[in-house]
């Protein structure tokens, strides 16, 4: 018989039991719409992770002694002002950007306000690496900030508005206590941060502030972590590998005392993660599937028992075993492609509430959703094909005589 | 006596020409397996129809009668014995291929009319169409025309529970004829009619015969609309006890039925 007119019967079978359809879809639908929504929010996330990263830049290497595998710690395994210099003599191409790793905590109050800020001590034009942080106003620490040491700083928007109630707050003084003592920083600049994932779900009052490394430590001063931006065109690990094992060997030291941490490495991580998720997530919904499939088949043996009679009648008019079998692995499949429609966009709904409530943009994974569609046509095909068989084998004359 | 008569039949050299053997049955039994028991439903059953015959087949329930209308309506095949549809033997035919023949040879009528429900007597009408792979514009147009034809020209848009018994056989003559099947099989069509749809169900199957030359074989237990026929035949356990012309069938004046007078 002709797919049209199949097709016609199906979606006329299934407008005849509204209600009943609905119902036997509702396993598909949900099967679906979990997997397109948890789909769609994991690239989404995966997405925001990426961008994230490359804010940080890809070329992003945090050098550190390997503290798990050394046995003894001594001052000489720490870092000194005169190894960054080292470095950047040896490998004036690679290395875009050097400065210690300086970070403290500390307590503010202008006015009735008070905050908790985290400092963190950067070198000149930091943000051309770091390129989420976006200067709005005034400018980011310089060269002559951190050749003076000077108490320049500068903060977050959202600082700027809670403490001193405008967003340009460029020029003001901002008291620092940390330890007992307090510094007066001079507000040198106010960023602002593109909304993404982590800082959305980040909901502390701290405020990350950047300073000229060299106002937080004496020049001769050791420190134990290094952070570098390397060139990113070229291969990030090998330079950071160059780069560690140089280290050892000017200052006399065993191999592999250094390790480093790159960007790369941790997107690398996180992307594993989410995979894992996805991955579980999938085994889920393909239960669901399979659980919507048979509520589907359960209710096309209905289906086939109910209209008995009919079929003997088609079947004396001339119907061919397969044609019954068509008729019926169609109205299986429609209604389970329907169901699939639905679940698509229902998932795709929830993803998109998902992800605006996180603030990030949807990222739909049209592949998910192909797939999903594709798959649930196959559960009507699987899932119908028994009670289609049925419905194909049945004997006319009984079929016909049947009440 | 029913091989009298259908020797007779058989007889008539030029009968055989003009008035070719639509049905043929020989020696045919049929058995059903009922646990360890069998039953033997037809005993050896021997009967022509020809063309543009207008038969009943009477009896009472039990006799028979419905076994051979299966066996005769390609739904069923014989145990033992010869069967030829339009000269076709369907013991060798493949269940497609019977399906097949159903849809071109045969029209049904049956006594709960079955209509499909929720489906417009319109496409009820189609659906043998449908099966025959005939294109939806000629198929819509020779349904229209067949409903025309039995006086439902306006209603082809009903669902059958929106029309009354009458009307409902009505549409299931209009759709034993949509592929213009030789043969039209009427399994007690007027069971579940009052008299006067009775009559009027009757009269289009005399039409169809006189005019159209459709071969009408109708199973029925009441003698009234036996009347209706040309010729009856009457089964009693499993057999033919009784085939003859019925009045209007002597009167018919149909070269047929010369053999019989």
């Amino acid at each position: 018989m002709l797919l049209i007119e199949n097709i016609k019967l199906a979606v006329n079978a299934i407008k005849i039991n509204k209600m009943r359809s609905f119902l036997t879809m509702l396993g598909i639908i949900i099967g679906i719409s979990s997997v397109i929504a948890i789909s769609s929010i994991g690239a989404s996330a995966q997405k925001a992770v990426e961008e994230q990263f490359n804010g940080v830049g890809a070329g992003y290497v945090y050098l550190m002694p390997n503290w798990y595998t050394l046995d003894t710690m001594t001052s000489d395994m720490m870092f000194t002002m005169d190894d960054i210099e080292a470095l950047e003599e040896r490998f004036p191409n690679d290395i875009k950007y050097a400065a210690p790793y300086a970070y403290s905590s500390c307590e503010t109050q202008v006015g009735r306000t008070d905050a908790t800020l985290s400092m963190m001590g950067v070198n000149a034009h930091y943000n051309e690496f770091a390129t989420q942080i976006q200067i709005v106003y005034g400018r980011m620490v310089n060269e002559r900030d951190v050749e003076g040491s000077l108490n320049s700083i500068v903060i977050p928007i959202e600082a700027a508005k809670r403490l001193y109630g405008k967003e340009n707050a460029v020029g003001e003084t901002l008291p620092a206590e940390a330890f007992g003592s307090s510094t007066d920083f001079t507000i040198v600049g106010v960023y602002d941060i593109p909304p993404s994932i982590f800082n959305s779900l980040d909901t502390s009052t701290r405020y990350t502030c950047y300073v000229p490394y060299s106002s937080m430590m004496r020049s001769d001063e050791y420190f134990d972590n290094l952070e570098l931006y390397v060139d990113e065109d070229k291969d990030v690990a090998q330079t950071a590998e160059t780069i560690c094992r140089y280290l050892e060997r000017i200052k006399r030291l065993d191999e592999d005392t250094y390790i480093y941490q790159s960007a790369e490495d941790q997107l690398v991580a996180i992307n594993q993660v989410l995979g894992y998720l996805s991955l579980a997530i999938g085994a889920i919904a393909a239960i669901s599937l399979l659980v919507g499939g048979i509520g589907i088949m359960n209710i096309m043996l209905v289906s086939v028992t109910e209209r008995t009679r009919e079929i003997g009648i088609r079947k004396s008019l001339g119907a061919r075993t397969k044609d019954i079998l068509t008729q019926f692995l169609i109205e299986a499949m429609i209604l389970a492609v329907i169901g699939g429609i639905i679940g698509t966009a229902l998932g795709i709904g929830v993803a998109a509430l998902g992800t605006s409530v996180a603030g990030t943009p949807l990222a739909l994974n049209m592949q998910s959703i192909l797939l999903a569609v594709a798959f649930s046509a196959g559960v009507g095909l699987c899932f119908g094909f028994f009670p289609a068989r049925k419905a194909a084998r049945l004997d006319p004359i009984e079929a016909l005589r049947y009440e | 006596m029913s091989e009298i008569i259908n020797e007779n039949i058989n007889a008539g050299s030029e009968n055989t020409e003009k008035y070719p053997e639509v049905i043929g049955v020989k020696n045919l039994i049929k058995t059903y397996a009922n646990g360890a028991i069998e039953v033997q439903a037809l005993k050896g059953i021997n009967l022509t129809i020809r063309q543009s015959e207008f038969v009943a087949i009477m009896g009472t329930s039990g006799s028979g009668k419905s076994t051979l209308m299966n066996i005769l309506g390609c739904l069923d095949k014989p145990t033992e014995g010869e069967y030829r549809l339009t000269g076709i033997d369907i013991r060798e035919k493949s269940d497609d291929e019977l399906s097949y023949i159903r849809n071109q040879q045969i029209g049904f009528v049956f006594q709960s009319f079955n209509l499909i429900p929720r489906t417009s007597a319109l496409k009820n009408v189609e659906l043998p169409m449908v099966y025959g792979k005939v294109a939806a514009d000629k198929r819509r147009a020779r349904a229209l025309e067949l409903l025309e034809s039995v006086g439902l020209g306006e209603r082809y848009e009903h669902m059958p529970n929106e029309l009354s018994g009458g009307q409902r056989q009505r549409v299931a003559i209009a759709r034993a004829l949509a592929n213009d099947p030789p043969i039209i099989l009427a399994d007690e069509p007027t069971g579940n009619l009052d008299s006067r749809s009775s009559v009027e169900i009757m009269e289009i199957f005399t039409q169809l015969n006189r005019e159209k030359g459709n071969t009408v074989i109708i199973v029925t237990h009441e003698p009234d609309i036996a009347e209706f026929t040309d010729r009856v035949v009457v089964f009693k356990d499993g057999q033919i006890i009784e085939d003859k012309l019925t009045e209007k069938g002597r009167s018919s004046g149909k070269e047929v039925y010369k053999c019989f007078l």
